[in-house]
């Protein structure tokens, strides 16, 4: 069972340090809560209703959008580590996938789906 | 780079940027000719066929990607299939989808382009992207009338299913490339045999695998007991799309179990392999297949689910010619397919344009249709019976090629059990026919197709009756086709 | 080095935890969330295959399901506005507008 030691050990590291974190940050920082302190964060503004609110499904269409761009960077990043033995080949490869995203990007914008409505 | 053959690979680059272009012209054109869009689809496809009959028969990639006949075979009942199904939507597309015109036959061609990868697939890692190409979009088109409660709701268990049946393949697929250390076919053949002789046994992965290979591709074909989605999805869904759905999404599972299973796992396809003989496993599903399919469409009120279950039918009859796994029997599967689209297509093509008309899909509406649009009644009388299989139309050339080949396998018990259901399954075809010609009713409705439907319906019932008459030259194709397994 | 069969019984089990999730849960979301635990299952899999095998085929594999899942991923959660937009509600139970 040797080989889960390095594991387990991991896993108690990556917890100490969060846990240390927050311990130090405990014993140096000033504690004076009052109200306005304590108050959910909404651009600067005094918040209006509670903070648990369902979200605008708007914004899912703005995830829907960014998903694409996101999973892109699972291939531009192998090709990034070995652009140096691929060369020009790869590069225009590369260059045609991503004007392919970027077409689906403008006929998004273009079908008015960026704006807010 | 040296053995790159380029060329090969130039009808689906082409298809894939006539899509984009057709993306484009919608944003172009905006609405004032909604004709141009479906016309430029069918061009693309068009121009794409004869692409294929330039450029092919080579390996690309070191044999990830591989244009022989089976491949070109299958792509052109895949491009026909988009072609009518292109064809059979210029009227929903003047209507119902107005403001996303582009989306719709781009949709259409993206998942065309999929299946062309799909049915070019020699090797593991292009079979799945090729399969998942074609069915993603298909979601989308599934689901395509956005307000219509019954369009979305089929979409979205489309979506469920087909996921979940994605899932399900690619774990069966990662057991196969854990059993053989590779993802090309081919050499998974060699590897399997080696294995096999060396050990004498291969033991539970491989009987896994099998499980959820078949069950995953099951899914996609809609073969009994993974059928439970395409009754409702083929109901919902935009009736072009269940035409599209029922033909090309069919024949790209077929492709992708023929290359699988008859060319990978040939080895395992007989009785002294158990138990790890899939052709035993397979065949019990056809059974169920023909059986559950038949009778259950006996009940229908609905054509589309009538032509659902029939479709589940169908492909069980499709799968008597893969468990005999000869030469013969690919081609019966290919002929099969073959008349199938013309057929399914056509069959769909009309409910299309009566759903258009009368905005039903009860067979009962369809009573009296021979008096007022006697044409389109006897288009509709011929798909059926090829459907049922009576000579001298198409469907019965492919049902006794598919059950010669069947016999000649030795599953005589299978072959059986298909001529009865055959029997029972002329009875719901045969009542579509009777309530369209001898309903006492007074009849009200007469359908006026546009005229690419028109041609698609020209096409399709020329199809049925040509090549009912002469198989030959297809049948030839077919046999060519089928060698490239070497039994 | 931790020995494959244990790499393969936890993607076995993920795999169970994800088709359990499928057809017991009702919710969408959740069933969505379960398919893609079981590609990542089917994922792991590939990749224990592919470095014990010492086959490269396996890692360019699973970059390629990624993007499947994202693509996937994205239909479905489109497809779940859409629903929610048509009907109000993401209970599984509630869509059951066709039956036979």
């Amino acid at each position: 069972m040797n080989e889960y030691a390095a594991v387990l050990i991991f896993l108690f590291v990556g917890i100490g340090v969060v846990l240390f974190t927050f311990f130090l940050a405990r014993l140096v920082r000033p504690s004076n809560p009052y109200k306005a302190k304590n108050q959910n964060y909404e651009c600067a503004e005094p918040p209006i209703g509670s903070g648990w609110i369902q979200f605008n499904n708007r914004f899912y269409i703005f995830a829907l959008i960014f998903v694409v761009f996101d999973v892109e960077a699972i291939f531009l990043f192998p090709w990034a580590v070995a652009f140096g033995q691929l060369g020009l080949y790869a590069l225009i490869e590369m260059i045609i996938f991503i004007v392919i995203l970027l077409f689906g990007l403008f006929y998004a914008w273009k079908k008015g789906v960026l704006k807010w409505v | 780079m040296t053995d790159q053959n380029w060329s090969i690979l130039i009808p689906e680059i082409f298809l894939f940027i006539w899509a984009l272009f057709i993306f484009g012209l919608d944003l172009g054109i905006k609405r004032k000719n909604p004709k141009i869009l479906g016309y430029s689809a069918m061009a693309g496809l068009t121009i794409t066929g004869i692409l294929l009959a330039i450029f092919n028969g080579g390996i690309l990639f070191k044999g990830m990607f591989q244009s022989d006949q089976l491949a070109i075979f299958f792509k052109v009942i895949f491009i026909g299939s988009a072609f009518m199904a292109v064809g059979s939507s210029f009227d929903i597309a003047s209507e119902k989808i107005r403001h996303h015109r582009g989306e719709y036959y781009g949709l259409i061609l993206f998942s065309t382009v999929g299946m062309m990868f799909l049915s070019s697939a020699s090797e593991l890692i292009t079979l799945y992207i090729g399969m998942e190409l074609t069915t993603i979009p298909l979601y989308v088109l599934a689901a395509f009338y956005k307000d219509d409660k019954l369009s979305v709701e089929a979409g979205l268990k489309y979506l469920i299913v087909g996921a979940f049946s994605s899932a399900i393949l690619l774990y069966g697929l990662s057991l196969l490339y854990g059993l053989t250390g590779t993802t090309d076919i081919v050499t998974m053949k060699i590897n399997l045999s080696l294995v096999f002789l060396s050990y004498g046994k291969i033991g539970p992965g491989l009987i896994l695998a099998m499980i959820m290979v078949i069950a995953g591709i099951g899914f996609k074909l809609a073969l009994v007991p993974f059928h439970m989605w395409a009754p409702d999805v083929y109901q919902g869904a935009p009736t072009p799309i269940t035409a599209f759905l029922s033909v090309g999404s069919k024949a790209a599972g077929v492709v992708a179990f023929a290359r699988i299973f008859v060319n990978g796992l040939i080895a395992f396809a007989s009785d002294v392999m158990k138990p790890l003989d899939w052709g035993i496993i397979v065949a019990i599903l056809a059974a169920a297949a023909m059986i559950l399919g038949n009778i259950t469409a006996l009940r229908q009120r609905n054509i589309k689910r009538m032509l659902a279950y029939s479709s589940i039918a169908q492909i069980g009859y499709v799968m008597v010619g893969m468990v005999a796994a000869s030469e013969l029997g690919i081609a019966s599967v290919g002929y099969y397919m073959f008349i199938y689209l013309f057929a399914n297509m056509g069959a769909f093509t009309i409910a299309t344009i009566f759903n258009d008309k009368t905005g039903s899909d009860g067979i009962i509406s369809y009573s009296g249709l021979s008096k007022t649009s006697p044409i389109f009644a006897a288009y509709m009388s011929i798909f059926l019976l090829s459907l049922a299989g009576i000579p001298p139309l198409g469907g019965f050339a492919a049902k006794y090629l598919v059950f010669a080949a069947g016999i000649q396998a030795g599953y005589t018990w299978l072959v059986i059990v298909a001529l009865l259901t055959s029997v029972v399954s002329l009875y719901y075809y045969a009542n579509i026919i009777k309530t369209m010609y001898f309903s006492a009713e007074e009849p009200t409705i007469k359908i006026h197709p546009s005229f690419p439907a028109n041609l698609v319906l020209l096409i399709s019932v020329i199809g049925i009756i040509l090549f009912g008459i002469f198989p030959g030259p297809i049948l030839d194709w077919a046999l060519e086709s089928a060698k490239i397994f070497a039994f | 080095m931790v020995p494959m069969p244990h790499y393969l019984i936890l993607s076995a089990l993920l795999f169970a935890i994800g088709a359990a999730g499928v057809i017991l849960s009702r919710n969408l979301l959740i069933m969505f969330m379960s398919i893609e635990v079981m590609l990542n299952a089917a994922n792991l899999a590939i990749i224990t295959f592919s470095r014990f095998l010492n086959v490269m085929d396996g890692h360019v594999f699973v970059f390629l399901v990624m993007a499947i899942a994202a693509a996937e991923a994205a239909v479905g959660l489109a497809m779940i506005i859409t629903i929610f937009r048509n009907r109000g509600t993401i209970d599984a139970d509630k869509f059951n507008l066709m039956k036979w």
